[in-house]
């Protein structure tokens, strides 16, 4: 398992995605895995960035394979509670013209992991998910 | 890494890896053309949400004045993430250029 603190900005995509990078490499992740769990975690990140603003604390990404399974995890320490798991469903049959920017990323994070759990506790949100590589 | 350019048909190509911290520079550049038609997605690595939010703003001006964009040649991955977005229903899809 590793862990590391990453500054809350969309610009510090580029050292989450180092730092999965390496994990990948070491445990042999598969490549069509990495880019659901990159996919995943860049929701997730941006969404702590956008959400909480004024917030200076950085954020925590934990990566870990137990089997066959890789668990991610992001912990944003000092925020109010959000239930990423509850957020609104998005109507993708509508139209272009209907259909605005927004909301899909964590709709589609439900579609593609395995398994999606938040835990708040202590004014901290951890936001783990699961991709099973078989 | 992320890059967008015009290809030798006029096409607009991406490459690299659209996220979020690159989401901007894609709009930048779309907006700049009055009518794109063709994006090759030949070496485009990876989209997130923001990229697509980048192709939809893009498709919905366009629409409006009867165009729209063709994305041609999607990993399968990608292509994934349009079917489960509803892409597929709003964006002509291809294989080939």
């Amino acid at each position: 398992m590793i862990s590391a603190r990453f500054h809350r900005s969309f610009d510090a995509l580029d050292q989450v995605f180092g730092f999965t990078r390496r994990f990948y490499d070491a445990e042999g992740v598969p490549d069509e895995a990495r880019l659901v769990l990159d996919f995943c975690l860049e929701e997730i990140f941006t969404n702590c960035v956008k959400y909480n603003r004024g917030n200076l604390q950085e954020i925590e990404l934990t990566l870990d394979r137990a089997g066959d399974r890789i668990q991610a995890r992001l912990t944003d320490f000092d925020v109010e509670p959000y239930d990423i798991t509850q957020a609104p469903a998005v109507d993708i049959s509508l139209p272009a013209s209907a259909r605005e920017p927004g909301g899909l990323g964590l709709h589609l994070v439900r579609r593609l992991v395995d398994d999606l759990t938040y835990d708040y506790t202590n004014r901290q949100s951890r936001i783990t998910v699961t991709k099973n590589l078989r | 890494m992320f890059e967008i350019r015009l290809g030798d048909k006029g096409e607009v190509v991406c490459e690299g890896r659209l996220d979020a911290s690159q989401a901007g520079k894609a709009q930048a550049f779309l907006d700049a053309l009055a009518a794109p038609d063709v994006v090759d997605m030949a070496r485009l690595e990876y989209i997130s949400s923001a990229g697509l939010g980048v192709l939809l703003r893009t498709q919905k001006r366009l629409l409006q004045s009867g165009g729209g964009l063709r994305l041609v040649n999607p990993s399968r991955h990608i292509r994934d993430i349009f079917r489960y977005s509803g892409f597929d229903r709003i964006f002509q899809i291809d294989d080939g250029a």
